[in-house]
């Protein structure tokens, strides 16, 4: 294996001052969720772990992921993928090159077996063999299993690879399912999201880079500084939930006024994001901030858990659980009613036989 | 019918103190949590220009559905104690004896009003049927009750103790579903049982409904399963 160089070296090769790399380094551990204290152990990393090796393939999905990484400004992407990780091969930053990228896929996957970081981002298509999603020639399922034998770390980028994402949706024609169960057992750490936030996608990455370890992890194999809160819990409207101020409508005062989403259908009560803390395009805003019910995107089967506008599933022109509910609580009633007129008629005619036994005595 | 007669009558003593007043709790705690419950789902609306507290606030409603929720809980504690001391209470009927299917398609058939009577029990098989149902109810609400309510720090114990709930269902939407829909089988079980003991007073005249205040019954006839509390 050729000598890798390490971010510190990176940081010198292209003339950059010591102060800067400093920098980088603050913000990664702040990006990281870690405590300050931990300032430290970053740099030494920094300075001293060689850049990670990182194939990034795609599966069924739609490629709003990268969108999103693309946004990140903290590390900045351009900064992550030309200067913190070695990124070997990516399937749509390279589409443009054809065959003889997939020969370097190979070669990578050989010549780093077992110390490269496998980030995926889509579902795995399994019906009919998984011809749904194709590339190279080959399907997804076994481009998958070929890169995850050889990989140190397996990262889920998005609710698709994480859960099965859209394509998933009842009564999903394509079998498409989360990669967890398609990489040989091996642990998955999950980043879901629709997209996820940008700077949790490089902060998961930058962790594994830099500390050769997963982050810790959630009993469902998600980051625990990213994704150990309910957006609920860290809303910034929280307060007009538990006071009971709620928006009705979209157009109504309580919305303009910036009140509670949750009678809109909002998931936030449900949901495990960065969302409340973090924001989106450097804490700019996210969903609720821009006055739009949480739709829970991180979540295993929001896509299946509709309508979004409701806290309840619509049945038709019958309406929802509750009053579903209520008509079978009067059916009941009336059910116990007639019986009860029946009972009585019943033991009359019984009792009448009796007497008239009786009499016959 | 006469005013006054004599008739001979045994009485049994089934109900500890246990059973009845976790019974109580229970019938009082379902109401509670019943209406709490719906207000969570579809909360009122207050009108104000600023958050602060009121008797409705959302705060409030869920603060009563949880301590009412927590109560529950203790009692059904206590009720499981009782069963440990007491003969009397039962939690699940005795479903691996077989008389216990005869006997509660005798019951059946009779609440089918396809038999002008049923045989005389302390312990009515059909009716402990529905009980084990409504155990069964009561043990769905608290698992996903507790998994959404502990959820707010998933690593803490009760997280770790309950989280899996929400896994197993798929999403913690899924638990609020499920949660909401359980809640209303209760509340048909609730209609049917409330019936079916006044029913049972009304046909039988055996203090079926004084029974779960006193904790006996006084029967004409002798009970098939009284040989249960020797």
């Amino acid at each position: 294996m050729e000598k890798r160089e390490s971010l510190w070296e990176a940081y010198l090769r292209r003339g950059l001052s010591r102060r800067s790399f400093l920098k980088g380094c603050v913000t990664l551990t702040s990006l990281m969720g870690l405590s300050t204290d931990m300032f430290s152990k970053v740099v030494e990393a920094a300075e001293t772990k060689p850049l990670p090796v990182v194939i990034w393939i795609h599966g069924h999905e739609c490629t709003g992921c990268d969108e999103s990484f693309i946004r990140s400004a903290s590390p900045l992407a351009s900064d992550l993928v030309l200067t913190n990780i070695a990124l070997e091969y990516d399937h749509l930053l390279s589409a443009a090159c054809g065959a003889p990228f997939e020969a370097h896929l190979d070669e990578t996957i050989t010549k780093y077996y077992g110390n490269y970081i496998l980030c995926v981002e889509g579902a795995v298509a399994t019906k009919e063999s998984g011809v749904h999603c194709m590339s190279g020639g080959h399907t997804f399922l076994h481009l998958l299993d070929k890169a995850a034998k050889g990989a140190a770390a397996i990262i889920a980028y998005g609710s698709c690879s994480a859960y099965g994402g859209i394509q998933a949706a009842a009564p999903n024609p394509t079998g498409s399912a989360g990669i967890e169960h398609f990489v040989g057992g091996k642990p998955v750490v999950k980043v879901p999201g629709c997209p996820p936030i940008p700077e949790v996608m490089t902060g998961v990455v930058m962790h594994v880079a830099l500390f050769g370890s997963v982050p810790p992890l959630d009993g469902d194999g998600r980051p625990k500084q990213f994704f150990g809160n309910r957006i609920h819990d860290t809303c910034y409207r929280r307060p007009f939930f538990d006071a009971g101020m709620f928006a009705e409508t979209y157009d109504d005062a309580g919305s303009k006024a910036g009140w509670c989403l949750y009678k809109l259908g909002c998931r936030g009560p449900e949901t495990y994001n960065s969302c409340g803390n973090l924001r989106w395009w450097q804490g700019m805003s996210y969903p609720i901030q821009s006055g739009a019910a949480c739709i829970g995107c991180s979540n295993a089967h929001f896509w299946d858990e509709v309508p979004f506008s409701a806290r309840l599933p619509q049945y038709g022109k019958i309406g929802d659980a509750d009053k579903i509910g209520v008509a079978l609580g009067v059916m009941t009633a009336a059910g116990v009613g007639a019986h009860a007129v029946a009972s009585i008629i019943q033991r009359n005619s019984r009792d009448n036989l009796l007497e008239e036994e009786h009499d016959d005595k | 019918m006469k005013s006054v007669r004599e008739v001979k009558r045994k009485e049994y003593y089934i109900f500890s103190p246990f059973l009845r007043i976790f019974h109580w709790i229970m019938a009082a705690m379902i109401v509670v949590l019943f209406i709490t419950g719906l207000l969570i789902t579809k909360p009122m609306n207050v009108s104000t220009t600023e958050p602060f507290f009121t008797i409705t606030s959302m705060d409030l409603v869920r603060d009563i559905h949880f301590t009412a929720a927590f109560i529950l809980c203790a009692s059904l504690i206590l009720r499981i104690y009782g069963f440990i001391v007491n003969k009397g209470d039962r939690l699940f009927p005795r479903v691996w004896e077989g008389h216990f299917y005869e006997e509660t398609v005798d019951v059946a058939l009779h609440y089918m009003l396809l038999k002008p009577h049923h045989a005389s029990f302390l312990r009515n098989p059909l009716a402990r049927m529905s009980y084990a149902a409504l155990y069964a109810f009561l043990a769905i609400e608290i698992l996903t009750g507790f998994a959404m309510y502990f959820m707010t720090n998933p690593s803490g114990v009760g997280g770790k103790l309950f989280g899996w709930v929400n896994t197993v269902l798929g999403s913690e939407m899924m638990s609020h579903y499920v949660h909401h829909y359980v809640a209303w089988f209760i509340i048909l079980f609730a209609i049917g049982h409330i019936y079916m003991v006044i029913r049972a007073e009304f046909m039988e005249g055996e203090s079926e409904v004084s029974s779960m205040f006193s904790g006996k019954k006084i029967l004409a006839h002798t009970p098939k399963d009284a040989k249960e509390l020797e």
